[in-house]
């Protein structure tokens, strides 16, 4: 088990609050909340030793290619590829965006 | 013809010749020792199944691939429901197996063991602990409705450790827990790869 940390810079932050993925093995949870104003922050629990240097790639080539919401992001991860990863994220961002529709 | 392995199918037959040179050495050990590979869900080339090892170590996993001509034996994870009565269940993971199994049948659907439980099962070999959860298979070939799911899952719920229940649609895998809950897509495990779909049984979208 690793604790991670990272954090990058961010827009505006949305309102609600989205969980998904799961518990299962090749898979990971996604927590996404409301964060402070221009930063996200993700934590990163993983069951997989030595990955930091993965999730940061991971993370900066996503946040690289738009700007994310101000979020924070809690993550348990029980050694999903990074694939998994990525789509987790982006269905956490889009589950946002239709409850963010449901409040307007 | 033999019949096509599927995702979870216990393999035995892999020899450490097969192996790469770059394979770790408990993968050798593993394989050595006759211990069976688990089928994978990815795509390889002709004549091959790609196909997982497992170590004793809980992160001890490597993926490989195996020529089918070198099957000797394979069990599906319906076949290992029969091995339940006969087995000691001493843990939560096989408590929790003899008390789902009425729940189960009842469903009507094709269902069996995959993960720890599975291998265990199929070996005797000790891969459960105390804190394992139970990793089932379902064959889904027709549309389970979300409500069906979750009338579903809060029955199995009740069970004595976790469950973590894959639903097997015609066009790969979902976690029946994800398609009981509200997300508006879920992920579905493909030979090709995961993606996030509506319909995991009617693909007019692939979204990755």
């Amino acid at each position: 088990m690793e604790t991670l940390k990272f954090e990058f810079p961010a827009g505006q932050s949305p309102r609600g609050r989205a969980l998904v993925g799961g518990v299962g093995s090749g898979d990971l949870e996604v927590l996404l909340e409301p964060g402070e104003a221009g930063m996200l922050r993700l934590n990163v629990v993983t069951s997989v030793n030595g990955s930091a240097a993965r999730w940061q790639n991971l993370f900066e080539r996503m946040f690289r290619e738009q700007t994310p919401p101000a979020l924070n992001i809690e993550i348990h991860d029980f050694g999903a590829t990074p694939g998994v990863v990525r789509l987790r994220l982006e269905q956490g961002l889009e589950e946002l965006q239709l409850e963010g529709a449901f409040h307007d | 013809m033999k019949p096509v392995p599927r995702p979870h199918d216990l393999l035995w037959g892999f020899i450490p010749e097969q192996l790469p040179t770059t394979a770790p050495q408990w993968a050798f050990a593993a394989v050595a020792s006759g211990e069976p590979v688990v089928v994978r869900r990815a795509e390889g080339k002709p004549g091959v199944v790609a196909v997982g090892i497992r170590g004793h170590g809980r992160e001890e996993r490597f993926g490989t691939w195996m020529a089918l001509d070198r099957i000797v034996r394979s069990l599906s994870p319906e076949q290992l429901v029969s091995a339940i009565k006969s087995y000691p269940a001493d843990l939560p993971a096989l408590k929790a197996l003899i008390w789902a199994k009425p729940c189960l049948d009842a469903t009507g659907l094709v269902w069996g063991v995959t993960g720890s439980a599975g291998f265990q099962l199929a070996t005797g070999i000790r891969t459960l602990h105390a804190d394992s959860d139970l990793d089932l298979l379902m064959r889904a070939p027709a549309p389970l409705s979300r409500s069906q799911a979750l009338a579903l899952l809060n029955k199995l719920d009740k069970a004595p450790c976790r469950l973590d229940i894959q639903l097997e649609t015609p066009q790969g895998g979902i976690a029946l827990r994800e398609w009981a809950q509200s997300s508006h897509r879920v992920l579905l495990k493909r030979a090709s790869g995961a993606c996030l779909v509506t319909d995991p049984w009617h693909l007019v979208e692939i979204a990755a």
